[in-house]
């Protein structure tokens, strides 16, 4: 199966993998060879990919994904490689959209949508690191 | 014959404003650069997007979005994307003869300080002004589409278009109307965004049986607004390349003919000054002769 991940920025993963656990927002779904065509909705988590045996795993904010023959393609805001996650940086990031969202009342509605999607996606960063110093 | 002080100060405001377009020509390339770079990159999730959608959309023969929905055309809205600043050549011209050239009845909303300037002038209707600068936030492109998505709603304006300079290449930016709503085509704006190597697309070519998770329509329902904002995004970012690129261009024709007029003026500067000297020495040679 061939997977590739793609955000506005651009495309952060591509390789054939031999399956996919993904966060949708009913529930995770696991993706294996075979699967039948599916179009999802993704919130921010972690997607586990697995590659001959070994797995790994990127966080990912809200996107969508579909699965057509065998090619899955995820389409998300933003992803990011478990090693590439610098804690502190989140954190921060996380604290500076929170302090913003302090002051609602002065934003649009397109503005506190991005924020929560940030704050949502640092969110599944942080998790996802703290899960693996365990 | 001009005399000599004239043609000094002239040679001296030419080498000024070589310098100056020098500069901004080199501006003007590293940010065409970037915005290329972003242009292009933004490119894949454009077209997996529309892929995306293409499978709900050629799967659902029940929806039935206002999105979706072809209704007579009384009056087109168009999102008019312009530089906000000048000396780009002959960019933003284009546009506005595009629009000069067509008789319908339009209603404008504007991106860019010399669309609004023109708009204005030529007494068009003019719905809206937004300002983005050159880093060009999504959040604010976001806004546009939205306040366009509520006027084609509310029936204000049946079609909603984005009319801006697409980018070819560095020295040809072609005036392009780009409709957004209804949506239409998406075959052929998915090949198209692929790029020119890869195969045309088809969405009918798998016809299995589609799962649907949570159900279609409230996919459709985030995929939908997410898609038109992103195609306006896209195209607001071609946008700016053009301009960096076109204005690019008319520095380093700028900066060409100050150089060529520096050069005649030099010529024009030692032959006076020649004559000049071969005056004094004639002078001075009658004095001494008369002697």
């Amino acid at each position: 199966m061939n997977l590739e991940i793609v955000t506005p920025e651009a495309r952060v993963y591509e390789d054939t993998v031999d399956g996919v656990v993904m966060p949708t927002t009913s529930g995770e779904i696991d993706i294996l060879p075979g699967h039948i065509p599916i179009v999802t909705e993704i919130q921010a988590g972690e997607i586990v990919v697995e590659q001959s045996g070994q797995k790994q795993s990127l966080a990912i904010s809200k996107g969508f994904a579909q699965c057509v023959g065998d090619k899955i393609s995820i389409l998300a805001e933003n992803a990011i490689h478990i090693d590439e996650i610098d804690e502190s940086a989140v954190e921060e990031a996380q604290k500076r959209a929170e302090e913003a969202l302090a002051t609602m009342d002065k934003m649009s509605d397109e503005e506190i949508a991005m924020l929560e999607t940030q704050i949502s996606y640092a969110r599944a960063q942080l998790i996802l690191k703290q899960k693996t110093k365990r | 014959m001009p005399n000599l002080r004239e043609i000094r100060r002239r040679i001296k405001s030419v080498k000024n404003t070589r310098q100056i377009t020098k500069a901004m020509e080199l501006v003007a390339a590293s940010k065409m650069k970037k915005a290329q770079q972003s242009a292009l990159s933004g490119q894949p999730y454009a077209a997996l997007l529309a892929e995306t959608l293409s499978h709900i959309a050629t799967r659902i023969e029940e929806v039935e979005h206002p999105f979706f929905e072809e209704r007579e055309v009384k009056t087109r809205g168009i999102i008019m994307v312009t530089t906000n600043r000048g000396l780009c050549g002959p960019l933003n011209s284009n546009l506005f003869r595009e629009v000069m050239k067509s008789d319908d009845a339009m209603k404008f909303v504007s991106v860019g300080r010399k669309g609004k300037q023109f708009l204005s002038r030529s007494s068009r209707e003019l719905l809206a002004d937004f300002e983005i600068d050159d880093s060009v936030p999504y959040v604010k492109v976001k806004q546009v589409t939205e306040f366009m998505i509520e006027k084609y709603l509310s029936g204000e304006v049946d079609t909603v278009e984005i009319m801006y300079p697409r980018f070819v290449n560095v020295l040809t930016q072609a005036p392009t109307v780009a409709k957004l709503l209804p949506i239409r085509g998406l075959d052929e704006m998915i090949t198209e965004l692929r790029g020119k190597d890869a195969e045309p697309y088809e969405s009918s070519a798998d016809d299995r049986n589609f799962v649907f998770e949570p159900d279609p329509v409230s996919i459709l329902n985030s995929l939908l607004p997410l898609f038109v904002d992103r195609q306006a995004y896209q195209a607001i970012l071609s946008a700016r390349a053009s301009e960096h690129s076109a204005r690019m261009v008319a520095m380093k024709t700028a900066k060409d003919n100050a150089t060529k007029l520096l050069d005649s003026l030099t010529l024009q500067f030692n032959k006076a000054r020649q004559a000049a000297i071969t005056q004094e020495i004639l002078e001075i040679a009658a004095a001494t002769s008369q002697d």
